[in-house]
């Protein structure tokens, strides 16, 4: 792709924005305010809570961050993955392995240095096996692939996590947690810390070439391969990347149970998180985070209405973990059957608001409990995935499709009629449907 | 014709093993009893899947739940109903109902719905009912292993062993009744599908529903009736399978049998009935040999002799996983797999 083809491809989209409609001093003001009241919060809740709460919430941003690594895969590339526990279960040993083996942390020591490259070193060793899974990917495709990486996680289970050195004979390999950052609470932060950096990396990477490369490929790899992208390469660094993210989740799951052991890695978790991506919304990244910590967090907001609570541990004698299974596979098969874009469709005017956008029904902008009025009016369409989308870099008729829902905006007088924006998504994508070769 | 020649060159070499390991203690007669034995399992549960992808074209991930709700429903006839005493006979058909019964509700909810959906959605969604299933046998009976008995008891009344002896391995009654349901059924099928009219209305379905529609064929109908016979397959291979695997847990049949099953219905063909048959015990004696071998060979690591089972932990399951990526990377359409 050339220099002048970029600028004629990026120019419609933030510039037609602008012209449309801007918020006014006030109103980036607003979505500032409301922006750090969401950060502020969710910090500030870390902060209070009891040290057992911290705990979960680090394994939400945990959660968070598989579910932004099998995001690339399922909701960019366009692949299901069922084998994720195996790229996640191998960097939590690898990291463990290097903390206490090779670092030599004691059981109540380990630098923070340590931890670094431990977590780097488990990155490292994701990258490698999905790698591996991303080189199968180029000649098995759909369902086949499905398979293939269910059997990937299926060796991993059964053989990978039995290796004697790596579990110490079952018992489990210890990962001390570094100096300074031990308590719940701290490790928490620390866990926070990586989600920033992984959502910044994916959100830089998506509105970069790669990422324009990586949804077109999705789109139709033949048309991409027309245009001149190397779909081979862009198709294996996603699953690269996906796997460096993974790796990162492992070392930090390593490091929140401080012990590993082969049996928190299991088929079963492995479809859940395939699960929690689905219900956040495909390719939606702000779904998927929300997706990934409402299936971490779910016991605890049974825990949080007493009397669900009392009902279902005193008079049903059940823990309140059995549920997230039922309600999270239930609210799956809601979302694959009702509302195929997921959380991040429910909460798009939102964080489109906060984008700089307008908000069709509440103007003045106070965070919180708009999209319940607000969803209903709200048509699908994504303005920052739909920006992503305009720099797609094939030319198909879909292409042209969007192009002209583009040109139907640019006519309309801008000032008044903020009814919906232009299927540019729908146009461009091809719905919100996950792709499929066959 | 290729269906002969495969099934005849796959018995001969079992039984080619099956004569050079004669007469040796130890060697690798009993394991191919045994593969043939767990083969039949696996051969059963891919007759399901294979079913269904012939009339929906998607990988059903719920194919072992319909047994484990199948062995559940019988389990709690059997024990946990004081007031009757259900025999066994009663409890079984009622087991098989409620796993169709399941496997139709399947249908109406998440199939039809996504009927036209890319098939890769179809298969998230059969994963969601999967894990529903096993969510709501965990809250029903939590994760607690179970005891289901046999049809036929292993041991007799004195502890003398039912089975039939070969090779040195005792072959339980159980066993026995699996692999002759197994080629009932693949035969009963294979007839079906290629010379009953409903059996060829559901092949014209898979290969293309709105054609099939114009000529007049019930595309929902048809559509109920494969995920039924899957789900009465499922509920078969769960009650039969059970007992012998010695525990009856949430997500039993999902845990251990899917994949093999998988692999077997893949390695069969994916659209072939007596593929899968043959694919589940040629896995069956695969992840059998491989455990002969893992206990019999050795290696010398650091001047300790180890066994290979040692060396590589879940040998069985490594040689199941290595089966399947060589038939998808070099044959695709397995051994008898055709587009029909």
């Amino acid at each position: 792709m050339t220099a002048s083809a970029t600028e004629v491809m990026e120019a419609p989209g933030p510039t037609l924005e602008a012209e449309r409609w801007s918020p006014s001093a006030g109103g980036w003001t607003a979505r500032l305010l409301v922006l750090a009241a969401i950060f502020g919060g969710v910090i500030w809740v870390t902060a209070i809570v009891p040290n057992y709460w911290a705990d979960r919430i680090s394994l939400a941003a945990i959660f968070a961050i598989i579910g932004l690594s099998l995001n690339i895969v399922l909701g960019y590339v366009g692949q299901v993955s069922l084998g994720h526990h195996g790229f996640v279960g191998i960097a939590a040993f690898v990291a463990a392995y290097y903390a206490t083996e090779k670092a030599g942390c004691s059981l109540d020591a380990c630098s923070f240095g340590t931890f670094m490259t431990a977590t780097v070193v488990a990155a490292l060793s994701g990258a490698v096996v999905a790698m591996l899974l991303g080189l199968i990917a180029l000649r098995i495709k759909g369902l086949y692939l499905a398979l293939i990486t269910l059997a990937y996680g299926f060796v991993a289970e059964r053989s990978i996590f039995e290796i004697p050195f790596l579990t110490r004979g079952g018992a489990g390999m210890p990962a001390t947690r570094p100096d300074g950052w031990g308590t719940d609470r701290e490790f928490a932060f620390l866990c926070f810390f990586f989600l920033a950096a992984v959502i910044f990396v994916d959100w830089r990477l998506l509105r970069s070439k790669v990422g324009r490369a990586i949804l077109a490929i999705k789109h139709s790899e033949s048309v991409a391969s027309t245009y001149g992208v190397n779909v081979t390469s862009y198709k294996v660094l996603a699953f690269i990347l996906s796997g460096i993210f993974a790796g990162i989740a492992g070392s930090l799951l390593a490091f929140r149970a401080e012990t590993v052991v082969s049996n928190d890695f299991n088929f079963a978790i492995a479809l859940l998180w395939v699960l929690m991506v689905v219900v956040g919304g495909l390719g939606n990244r702000v779904g998927v985070i929300i997706g990934s910590a409402f299936f971490a967090l779910f016991p605890f907001l049974i825990v949080l209405i007493g009397p669900l609570d009392h009902f279902i541990r005193d008079t049903l004698g059940r823990e309140p973990d059995y549920f997230t299974i039922v309600i999270g596979s239930a609210l799956a098969i809601l979302t694959i059957i009702q509302y195929p874009g997921g959380i991040g469709e429910q909460v798009s005017p939102i964080t489109r608001w906060l984008g700089g956008k307008r908000f069709s029904l509440h103007a003045e902008g106070h965070g919180g409990h708009k999209p319940k009025e607000a969803k209903a009016a709200k048509p699908a369409t994504g303005g920052l995935l739909a920006k992503v989308g305009l720099h797609n870099e094939d030319g198909t008729e879909r292409s042209d499709e969007a192009l002209a829902a583009l040109g139907r905006a640019v006519e309309r007088p801008a000032s008044h009629d903020p009814g919906p924006p232009p299927d540019v998504w729908g146009a461009l994508v091809g719905g919100k449907k996950k792709g499929d070769e066959r | 014709m290729r269906t002969g020649i495969v099934i005849g060159a796959t018995v001969a070499l079992l039984a080619l093993v099956l004569i050079l390991g004669a007469g040796d203690d130890g060697g690798p007669n009993a394991y191919v009893v045994i593969g043939i034995a767990t083969g039949a399992i696996y051969g059963l549960v891919a007759l399901g899947l294979v079913l269904v992808y012939k009339g929906s074209r998607v990988f059903n991930f719920a194919q072992g739940e319909f047994g484990t709700v199948a062995a559940f429903t019988v389990f709690v006839l059997m024990e946990q109903v004081r007031s009757v005493d259900i025999p066994y006979w009663a409890a079984l058909p009622a087991g098989l109902l409620v796993a169709v019964a399941l496997g139709l509700a399947m249908e109406r909810v998440v199939v039809r719905p996504l009927m036209n959906s890319p098939r890769i959605t179809l298969l998230v969604a059969t994963i969601a009912f999967a894990l529903l299933t096993v969510g709501v046998e965990i809250v029903l009976f939590l994760p607690e292993a179970k005891v289901l008995e046999p049809l036929i008891a292993a041991t007799d009344a004195s502890g003398n062993p039912n089975g039939v002896e070969i090779f040195n391995y005792i072959l339980e009654p159980q066993n026995i009744i699996i692999v002759g349901v197994l080629a009932l059924l693949a035969v009963v099928l294979g007839y079906f599908f290629s010379k009953t009219d409903l059996g060829l209305a559901v092949l014209a379905t898979s290969q293309d529903s709105f054609a099939t529609r114009v000529v007049g064929i019930g595309v929902e109908r048809t559509s109920r009736f494969i995920w039924g016979t899957a789900a009465f397959l499922g509920g078969l291979a769960g009650i039969l399978y059970v007992p012998i695997s010695g525990s009856l847990t949430p997500g039993a049949m999902t845990s251990g049998i899917l994949i093999p099953a998988f692999t077997a219905a893949v390695l069969g063909g994916m659209t072939s009935l007596p593929g899968a048959f043959l694919g589940g015990i040629v896995i069956g004696c695969v992840q059998s040999l491989a455990n002969w071998a893992g206990n019999t060979y050795t290696l010398t690591i650091d001047d300790v002799v180890k066994p290979l089972q040692s060396i590589i932990p879940g040998l069985p399951d490594v040689a199941i996983i290595i089966v399947l990526l060589l038939v998808l990377l070099i044959r695709p359409q397995g051994l008898l797999g055709s587009e029909a």
